[in-house]
């Protein structure tokens, strides 16, 4: 056909032809994989509402298809809730990262649905969800916890502490590489950027390294990132801090930081595919690269302090069935999951306010990197984000490897003020929003 | 049957049809309904800048200026919120009015791209401000709309139900302005400047006014759009109003046609319909990117002309096919 397609000879019946066939295999085989399969008895649905489509969706797509495997691997083995048994099957709804969709979505799954739970990325779609969740009461999840504030009473923020964790790559660096003392940032400009600028501003003070000059945010529009680094890294920083910069940014960026001869360290609190980065850079490049998101066959999660179940297991088998796509939220909605169904269980029912409340109960919880604290209060005005340990994970060899577990409220506990401070100068505490 | 009689009852039956559609609808249906409502307002207003000629980048820009001005005098001022929407679309008016004394110095692409980058100066600024703007998270907990108390009714505007007769309303109002609008001299003129601007020019119109003023009145109708949308979903964001919901503007006239005053509303409805509740519907939820830009490669192969290009297919045919009064008739009808 493309021999055809460059000769000229192909007509534009069979062209449409063709690309129909493309569009319907592509929609099939996505339909097909967001479904849970179901094992009989009660089914309890659960809502994911999460950009699956867009520049966003390497923070939702990953995340529904650990669900799959969860669901698969839970099903199988077995849930029994308040003495009945139950299926678990996942509802999705690709909200775009878009308020507008984000509320028909809380809707559909809700009121349509009937889903017990929802679980979302996040950020600027959250607020739009927010009444129809207080409405209704609904319990639902979010990754970044600078939505919670204390009017979201259901709101929980059971995974990640987006972007407090950051904190314990820098204290790292500043442990093993003290020789390190001059940084920069980039960020985009938009609601994930600026509070993980301002973590990584009171990190970096903390740790005694100058940030060389202002942090260089961006348009999240940005397509050309030359002209970016070449100003990042004009001061010859010793360290080049990606900010929480989506995957399409870490990648051209990293190429450029590449191309134009930068030989420092990086650190960054994702690095999404960086297989793909060292295809365009190269592993020498890439060696020492610091940031926050472990792949899951790494060895130091098989300690008795991690409750995130077979996470080698599971590491193996999203591997096989989405091989390349293992991303830094691919376990974070099946970990959140975990907790979900040890509360229900504890509650005996699925009702949204019941597992809340067995979720909470004695103020600590099973968080996939060990047990950690319902905390949150100083930060977002309520104790609905679980916080505890966080690896530090780095490229060595071509691989990510964990190096180390850092103690977020440790470090809170010794740096609150200058957390507080930075985030205030950004105009990020829950009392400055909106 | 005459043929003013068969229009009548068309117009009528579609005003039926739209007041008992929400029933007919799932709950997440209405929700998409009420936006589809407001992007039909959206849509029309821009295709009223089109008449002059002009295609902007900036639009969208301009509906979260009516947006952001609603939400923020609403905030500060306590104001009724239907009044403080009027403001919205004033002030983004009032912006256009600016904006346009130097972007009017540019026609064709040169505006196209001036345009656009007058959209964003106004977005960074939004993002640049944490205060009044909120930077890049945007404005939260926007005052919603006034529940009301008819006595036979209870208007609560949470419902998209309720939202959607109050929206369909305002828009329907805009509407018949902008038909009015185009059916005026003004429209004519709008029209001449756009057809034949040496030649209107010769006849004493005042083109770069003209213009000013389609982009002025386009703005006006398009912040009143940002505003419905603010004070029904409660958050705007700086990232609401940017590139990807321009494209969205520009695809729905396009596919749509601007030729005729329905070209674009068909173009929003059949499309929001086909993305959000069709390809949703069908299962495609992923690959509803795709089969999009599919549909649209079609409809551009097939319909240069537009969807209208259809509609206006089947008037001519039905024209024809429908027996022509006597003359006698005729004379009696007139």
């Amino acid at each position: 056909m493309f021999r055809n397609l460059l000769n000229g000879r192909i007509d534009r019946r069979r062209f449409l032809q063709s690309s129909a066939t493309l569009a319907a295999g592509a929609a099939v085989g996505s339909h097909f994989s967001t479904k849970a399969s179901a094992q009989g008895g009660k089914v309890v649905k659960i809502g994911f509402l999460a950009p699956l489509t867009g520049p966003v969706a390497a923070w939702g797509k990953p995340g529904l298809d650990g669900c799959s495997i969860w669901a698969e691997w839970v099903n199988s083995e077995g849930v029994e809730i308040g003495g009945e048994r139950y299926t678990i099957e996942f509802v999705s709804y690709d909200d775009e990262y878009d308020p507008t969709k984000a509320r028909t979505g809380a809707t559909q799954l809700i009121l349509e649905d009937e889903v017990k739970f929802i679980m979302m990325l996040g950020g600027d779609p959250w607020p739009a969800v927010q009444p129809v969740a207080e409405r209704t009461g609904m319990l639902v999840s979010t990754l970044l916890p600078s939505d919670l504030s204390p009017e979201t009473t259901t709101l929980i923020a059971p995974a990640e502490v987006h972007p407090i964790y950051n904190v314990t790559g820098v204290e790292w660096l500043a442990q093993n590489k003290p020789d390190l003392k001059t940084a920069v940032i980039c960020a985009q400009d938009d609601a994930l950027g600026l509070p993980s600028v301002a973590t990584y501003l009171a990190a970096f003070e903390a740790a005694g390294i100058e940030v060389l000059e202002a942090p260089q945010l961006f348009d999240p529009a940005t397509t050309d990132f030359a002209p970016v680094v070449t100003k990042l890294i004009a001061k010859n920083p010793q360290i080049v801090c990606l900010d929480t910069c989506y995957a399409d940014y870490v990648h051209p960026i990293c190429e450029q930081l590449f191309q134009q001869g930068y030989k420092g360290q990086i650190i960054s609190c994702t690095a999404d595919f960086y297989d793909k980065i060292i295809e365009k850079t190269s592993k020498e490049f890439m060696e020492g690269f610091v940031f926050q998101f472990p792949d899951f066959d790494d060895p130091a999660l098989n300690g008795e302090n991690i409750n995130f179940r077979r996470p080698n297991e599971f590491y193996e088998e999203y591997s096989r069935r989405f091989p390349g796509e293992w991303g830094a939220v691919s376990w974070e909605y099946a970990s959140v999951m975990d907790l979900w169904l040890d509360a229900a269980k504890k509650a005996g029912s699925v009702e949204p306010e019941d597992v809340l409340a067995a979720m909470k109960e004695g103020g600590v919880g099973k968080h996939a990197f060990g047990e950690a604290e319902w905390w949150g209060e100083d930060l977002f005005g309520i104790d609905n984000a679980l916080v505890g340990e966080w690896p530090v994970v780095v490229i060595e060899d071509g691989k990510a490897v964990i190096k180390g577990f850092g103690n977020i409220p440790a470090w809170y506990n010794q740096h609150r003020d200058l957390l507080i401070k930075s985030m205030e100068a950004l105009g990020q505490m829950y009392y400055q929003r909106g | 049957m005459p043929r003013a009689s068969a229009w009548t009852l068309g117009w009528l039956a579609l005003a039926v049809a739209l007041v008992l559609l929400p029933q007919a609808l799932s709950f997440s249906q209405q929700e998409i309904l009420v936006f589809l409502t407001i992007n039909v307002l959206l849509v029309s207003s821009y295709r009223l800048l089109t008449l002059t000629g002009e295609w902007s980048l900036g639009h969208a820009v301009i509906m979260g200026v009516g947006a952001y001005a609603s939400a923020l005098v609403t905030k500060w001022t306590g104001l009724f919120v239907p009044l403080s929407m009027l403001v919205g679309a004033l002030t983004a008016a009032a912006v256009a009015w600016v904006l346009s004394f130097p972007l009017f110095r540019m026609k064709g692409f040169y505006f196209l791209i001036g345009s656009f980058a007058a959209g964003e100066i106004i977005r960074l600024l939004w993002k640049r401000f944490q205060d009044p703007f909120g930077g890049a998270k945007g404005l939260k907990r926007i005052e919603p709309m006034p529940n009301l108390d008819l006595g036979f009714h209870h208007f609560d505007f949470f419902l998209p139900t309720n939202y959607y007769y109050f929206a369909l309303v305002a828009v329907g109002i805009c509407l018949w302005l902008m038909w009015r609008v185009e059916r005026s001299p003004m429209g004519l003129a709008f029209h001449a400047v756009h057809w034949q601007d040496k030649l209107a020019q010769a006849s004493g119109i005042n083109v770069r006014g003209y213009r000013m003023l389609a982009f002025v009145l386009a703005s006006g109708f398009a912040g009143l759009s940002g505003a419905l949308l603010a004070h029904y979903i409660g958050t705007i964001n700086p990232g609401s109003f940017g590139v990807e919901q321009m494209v969205f503007i520009l695809t729905w006239a396009i596919v749509g046609g601007t030729s005729t005053f329905y070209g674009p509303i068909l173009g929003v409805v059949v499309l929001t319909i086909l993305n959000e509740i069709v390809l949703r519907g069908m299962g495609f939820e992923q690959a509803r990117p795709l089969i999009y830009g599919f549909i649209l490669i079609l409809s551009v192969l097939f319909l240069p002309k537009g969807l209208e290009s259809l509609v206006q297919g089947a008037m001519a045919r039905w024209r024809v096919a429908a027996p022509r009064p006597a003359p006698v008739e005729r004379e009696k009808q007139a």
